[in-house]
């Protein structure tokens, strides 16, 4: 009698995870924050959200430069996108608050800022002619932030046709919406957890364990022959 | 439930983690001391294993999710050390899955075990001294009991770090109810079976020899 009731409780309990494991939730745990920004053109460009999906609307991304001083913030779509224009040369760290402890914390390298700003040059440049023979000097002081026009170079690494600058930037955009979908099944895709992660987890509990029964025992076997 | 990095102060960090240092010690304490301590690690091992898997089980509310605990059945199993145990399943938490975080141990490790020990000490009692179907009901009550504790202390942190305390409690709390619900139930059935099957499993010191007192049921020295 007794028996067949803790078992049915069991069949019970099976049940309720069967239930819960059923249900369509997500492969990701909303407790975890996933943040990332990259360069856009003349603009920096940025992705706040949970980790099974969803976004986070209307959070306010602070921007921070190395030192810890704010230079700027900017605030997040419907779909948790945000943009930002960088003025300054140096690394940039994004700081965003989602409330009930999830914080998430990203940065964008020097580098790539230094190539954000160069295509702003170029491009108020290309705008005002007019003041553009200070800066015309300041790019041939480096010549590296140009952005000039891409060869694209045939098998035998002849130049084979050249790309003007405003094609190239309407190919960076395409390239860049294209990949978008993308970046984000990457971005969901590790922070899967697969069933080895799981396996080694559990193996790493017991091990560390199996260490400790061994240790006390061997203290036990010890004091036992002392 | 769990706190990332980043999310607290320092000062609330540095508190947390001398605190979970405090309760390792005493917990390693305990097991060290036991007279029955070898026993022990073998359950605390598959109590940990079940803390760390437990956090993969989700509960979906809305658009968002919670998931089991699984601290109260520890607290009730382990006493005081389910400090060391729950500390192991928190680390490889944070380390395979990139929960909460290894700055944020500490803190983590405080909110989850101690309403845990809290619960043992509060229910371990009265669970030895009843019959399977009311120990049950009393295992489900402490596990549920548990979770409420963990998001009040949850909140505690938030609060202590600037953030709005009533607006995080409710927020936390509110959302962990189907959490109560089902670890109150799983933990009802988990304590059905131990006190059919293997009652011993929840004495911490007395085996026979040693007479079975409430002072030794807490886990203290009588």
């Amino acid at each position: 009698m007794y028996l067949t009731f803790s078992l049915r409780i069991m069949v019970f309990i099976s049940l309720i995870f069967a239930f819960i494991l059923s249900l369509p939730v997500p492969s990701a745990f909303a407790h975890k924050v996933i943040a990332s920004a990259f360069t856009s053109g003349e603009i920096l460009e940025g992705e706040v959200g949970f980790s099974n999906g969803d976004v986070a609307q209307d959070i306010l991304v602070e921007v921070f430069d190395p030192d810890g001083e704010k230079i700027g913030e900017a605030r997040t779509d419907a779909e948790g996108f945000f943009t930002f224009r960088p003025t300054l040369p140096v690394k940039h760290l994004f700081k965003a608050d989602l409330g009930a402890g999830h914080i998430a914390n990203f940065s964008m390298s020097k580098d790539d800022i230094l190539r954000v700003l160069a295509k702003q040059q170029a491009s108020s440049s290309k705008a005002s002619p007019v003041q553009g023979h200070s800066e015309a000097r300041e790019e041939a002081s480096a010549p590296e932030n140009r952005p000039a026009p891409v060869h694209v170079l045939a098998r035998d690494g002849r130049a084979q046709a050249a790309i003007p600058p405003e094609l190239q930037d309407m190919l960076e955009t395409a390239v860049r919406n294209e990949i978008r979908p993308l970046r984000r099944e990457i971005t969901a895709y590790k922070e899967k957890n697969d069933l080895q992660a799981i396996l080694g987890g559990i193996g790493y509990i017991f091990g560390l364990f199996g260490l400790g029964f061994y240790l006390m025992a061997r203290q036990k076997m010890k004091a036992l022959r002392s | 439930m769990h706190i990332m990095d980043g999310a607290l102060s320092q000062e609330v960090i540095i508190i947390g983690s001398a605190c979970a240092v405090a309760g390792l010690g005493w917990g390693l304490y305990k097991l060290g001391t036991d007279q029955h301590g070898l026993e022990k690690i073998p359950a605390a091992a598959v109590l940990s294993a079940t803390f760390f898997v437990a956090s993969l089980i989700h509960v979906p509310i809305g658009v968002s999710s919670v998931h089991l605990i699984m601290n109260g059945l520890a607290g009730l199993v382990l006493g005081a050390v389910a400090f060391p145990a729950l500390f192991v399943g928190l680390l490889l938490q944070a380390v395979f899955f990139g929960f909460g975080g290894v700055t944020v141990l500490g803190i983590n490790l405080m909110n989850i075990a101690l309403p845990a020990v809290l619960v043992g000490m509060a229910f371990r009692p009265l669970i030895l001294k009843a019959s399977p179907k009311k120990a049950a009901f009393l295992g489900g009550v402490a596990g549920a009991l548990a979770i409420a504790l963990t998001t009040l202390c949850v909140a505690l942190c938030l609060l202590l770090s600037g953030e709005a305390f009533f607006v995080a409690a409710q927020l936390v709390f509110v959302s962990h109810i189907p959490v109560m619900v089902i670890e109150g139930l799983v933990s009802a059935a988990a304590l059905y079976l131990i006190c059919k099957v293997k009652p011993e499993l929840l004495q911490t010191v007395s085996h026979g020899k040693t007479v079975q007192t409430p002072l030794n049921n807490l886990g203290l020295k009588s």
